[in-house]
């Protein structure tokens, strides 16, 4: 046992962070995560300062242009980007697709996409969801027909984060739509700009747009395109899911917003403060070690896997807790704020600029997305302590 | 114990909902929050003329004489619709002043709210947001017959539609005063509109050496602070039935969503993960409901039970915005953009919450009321 970081990892964490003190703008107080289109130009400056730096793709191969660090350099990354609210993080391309590219492949398609992933070139976005295929994604319906050396590409993706700014899309779409749902899909990647593809912005709970529906309108796209085999995209495109599942934004972000909300309590701006009622400072406390608990999990996910074990239920269990722990947090910082945790961010009189409200719409989502928490909590009971499934 | 509804309270329910499905959509809500105040002045002209605004007024002062609870009712729907109206502005003022005013200033007064010639909100919290009466700074000072009144209320909800404010001060001897200031278009009074979650018009309102005659005092020195906490605690308690009709339309929402939301080939209301969910958000509506039932029932002319409305809008406040997140989370992905109306809800329970008083403020006042 050992809780604290290697000199090494710890090395590499003050880089990076005096390396966001300087890419950061002075008054920097996000909130960002790199779905959000409010950041656009800093996002991609950063995301630029992190490749010349070979940080974004660090826990790559070598050969593809990473440095081979462990998942546990990877999580630590991804905590400091998060605590620090920082934009720039590519969590499409260089979590999703580069890993699966490595391993379903082909080496023309490695050659092709991966170098491009690794300097922060190219935008990725994920088809996976669909209007009518959310949780049970197996059931979904965009067709792709074979034509010659196509595919013809005809249906609908939603939520689809990013779209708006993407180059180009991972998808799943239906090859065979005889066979049986997991057995007639395939994952292919498609040029956001090829005819008929039509992006139709959404507009989220919080005001912003970070998502939108994609809508193909017999879109011709290469068969070279195909990642894997026809008809067993299901089994790559899960891959995806694996590496997208971990709470370690949620945690961190979770610790950011307490510091700020402690901080605050204690100045005088604060209605309400750990001067007047001692019951927040034990409150305080118990959302301390709740983050603390929730941050665990997740840097055990990365333990887990630096021993090459494949953590599904506990990366599971640290994405449930730490969406749920940020939520927590948030809630209770709009509470310590009283009548002006409601004013919306611009108001006039609002404190710390209406950012805690704006979060706390904005991540209701993390409960939602990447497999709500109700199907995480089935893969716990199921997979990970093999409770009956009927 | 009775938990039936009385003939009047069903008709009020009824004529109410009726009403108000067809005039206060949530298209309604969504332009008042755009900004369109002509929605409101529209729909409350259309209320004046039902008269909702005199409900709870004596008959001898113009109004129907009905009961709080009876108010409850009509407030419950009114929360269901999140119609953007300020009808418990207007009959938490008048509430208070039948209360503790004097004969002039009623008779003055309140055939005028009655008749919709007047329309008044409370101007109680300042900067530190606080519901407690000792919080108040905004000054009060004598000159001839009149009262000169400079300072911040902040938060005060349809200021910009008001005619008049009733508001809470402190006098040169340190007496805090319950006062009705005339607010609309006057000299000496300055508009900081904000953009609150609620979504209809809230905003701070500044006095500059304001004179308001003296006749315009509702009560003063321990008067005025009974009456404040009267204030406090029946505005609590129509917040309270608001929410509690909120989460009703929202609990009601989410059958209906996941009843038809189909996943795995069969709704997802299937599940029981999502049937837990939803039974949570009943109990809480429910739950709600009943405390709000039985506070509102406790005011009558002789008072009212302070632990039944600590208990109520504490209840309300913890509850309803918690029921709404969970309710989010039954909608997935569609319930958390910006087109669905969900979010409506929600903003507005979260506004609702802090209102008249939040639920730590209300924890407060109830742990002294049972002695602790
Ligand atoms: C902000 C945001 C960004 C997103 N970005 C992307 C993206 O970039 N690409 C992409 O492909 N998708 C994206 N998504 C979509 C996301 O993956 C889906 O929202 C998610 O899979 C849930 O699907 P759904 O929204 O259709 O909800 P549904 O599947 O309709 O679920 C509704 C409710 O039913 C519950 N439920 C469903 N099935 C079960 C079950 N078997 N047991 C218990 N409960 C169940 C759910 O938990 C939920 O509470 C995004 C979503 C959000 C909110």
């Amino acid at each position: 046992m050992r809780f604290e970081f290697t000199p090494e990892e710890s090395e590499f964490k003050s880089q990076l962070s005096s390396f966001l003190d300087d890419a950061l703008p002075a008054d920097w107080h996000g909130p960002a995560d790199e779905s959000r289109d409010d950041h656009w130009e800093l996002n991609q400056e950063i995301k630029k300062g992190l490749a010349e730096r070979g940080w974004l793709v660090m826990s790559w191969p070598k050969e593809y242009g990473g440095a081979d660090s462990s998942p546990m350099m990877n999580t630590i990354f991804a905590e400091e980007m998060a605590y620090r609210r920082a934009p720039g993080h590519d969590r499409f391309g260089t979590r999703m697709l580069g890993p699966t590219l490595m391993r379903f492949g082909t080496e023309e398609q490695r050659t092709k996409y991966l170098g491009s992933i690794a300097r922060g070139e190219i935008q990725w976005c994920q088809g996976y969801s669909e209007p009518n295929s959310g949780s049970d994604l197996a059931s979904l319906q965009t067709r792709a027909v074979e034509d010659g050396d196509d595919f013809v590409v005809t249906g609908a993706k939603i939520w689809t984060s990013l779209a708006h700014r993407a180059d180009m899309m991972f998808m799943l779409v239906r090859t065979d739509p005889e066979a049986a749902p997991h057995r007639g899909i395939s994952l292919i990647l498609v040029d956001m700009k090829s005819p008929g593809v039509e992006v139709q912005p959404i507009v989220n709970m919080a005001g912003v747009h970070s998502f939108n529906q994609v809508v193909f309108d017999q879109v011709r796209v290469p068969k070279a395109n195909l990642i894997g085999q026809l008809n067993d995209g299901w089994r790559a495109g899960m891959t995806v899911l694996n590496f997208e599942r971990s709470g370690i934004d949620y945690a961190a972000w979770a610790r950011a917003a307490l510091e700020e909300i402690i901080e605050h309590v204690q100045s005088e701006d604060a209605v309400t403060s750990t001067k007047s009622d001692p019951a927040i400072r034990i409150k305080l406390a118990e959302l301390h070690m709740e983050v603390e608990a929730a941050r665990l999990m997740c840097f055990d996910v990365a333990w887990r896997q630096g021993k090459g074990e494949i953590p599904s239920s506990e990366a599971s269990m640290s994405k449930v807790a730490a969406t749920e722990v940020y939520l927590k947090v948030l809630d209770y910082g709009l509470e310590l704020l009283g009548m002006y945790g409601v004013l919306e961010p611009g108001s006039k009189q609002a404190l710390l600029q209406g950012r805690i409200f704006k979060m706390r719409l904005f991540y209701t989502s993390g409960p939602i997305l990447a497999g709500t928490n109700e199907i995480q909590k089935n893969i716990i009971a199921q997979r990970g302590l093999g409770l009956p499934r009927k | 114990m009775d938990f039936g509804l009385t003939e009047t309270q069903e008709l009020i329910r009824v004529s109410a909902r009726e009403f108000l499905e067809d005039r206060a959509t949530t298209t309604t809500v969504r332009a008042v929050a755009d900004g369109d105040t002509e929605a409101i002045s529209s729909l409350w002209n259309e209320i004046i003329e039902l008269g909702w605004q005199a409900m709870t007024i004596s008959e001898e002062h113009g109004g129907a004489g009905l009961a709080f609870s009876d108010l409850a009712i009509l407030l419950e729907e009114l929360g269901a619709s999140l119609a953007p109206t300020p009808i418990v502005e207007s009959s938490i003022s008048s509430w208070v002043i039948e209360r503790y005013g004097s004969d002039p200033i009623k008779s003055e007064l309140l055939p005028q709210i009655a008749s919709g010639g007047v329309l008044i909100t409370p101007a109680f919290v300042e900067r530190d947001a606080s519901w407690q009466t000792e919080s108040t700074k905004v000054a009060a000072t004598r000159s001839g017959s009149d009262l000169v009144v400079t300072g911040e209320k902040r938060f005060v909800a349809f200021a910009d539609q008001a005619t008049h404010a009733l508001t809470l001060v402190r006098t040169d001897d340190d007496a805090p005063t319950l006062i009705v200031i005339p607010i609309w278009k006057a000299e000496g009074v300055a508009l900081t509109p904000l953009d609150h979650a609620s979504g209809v018009p809230v905003s701070s309102l500044t006095f500059n050496e304001l004179a308001v005659p003296e006749g315009n005092i509702v009560a003063t020195g321990h008067e005025a602070v009974r009456a404040a906490e009267e204030l406090v605690a029946a505005g609590g308690v129509a917040r309270a039935a608001q929410l509690a009709g909120l989460g009703r339309a929202v609990v009601d929402a989410t059958v209906e969503y996941t009843s038809t939301r189909e996943q795995f080939g069969k709704p997802v209301g299937t599940f029981q993960a999502v049937q837990h969910h939803l039974a949570d958000m009943a109990i809480a509506a429910k739950q709600v409901n009943h405390l709000v039932h039985a506070a509102a029932w406790s005011f009558s002319r002789d008072g009212y039970s302070k632990v039944a409305a600590a208990q109520a809008k504490i209840a309300a406040s913890d509850k309803i915005a918690n029921l709404c997140w969970t309710a989010h989370q039954c909608h997935g992905a569609i319930g958390f953009t910006w087109e669905h109306d969900l979010h409506l809800y929600t903003r507005r329970a979260l506004a609702w919450k802090t209102d008249y008083g939040d639920s730590a403020f209300h924890k407060s006042r109830l742990a002294s009321a049972i002695g602790l």
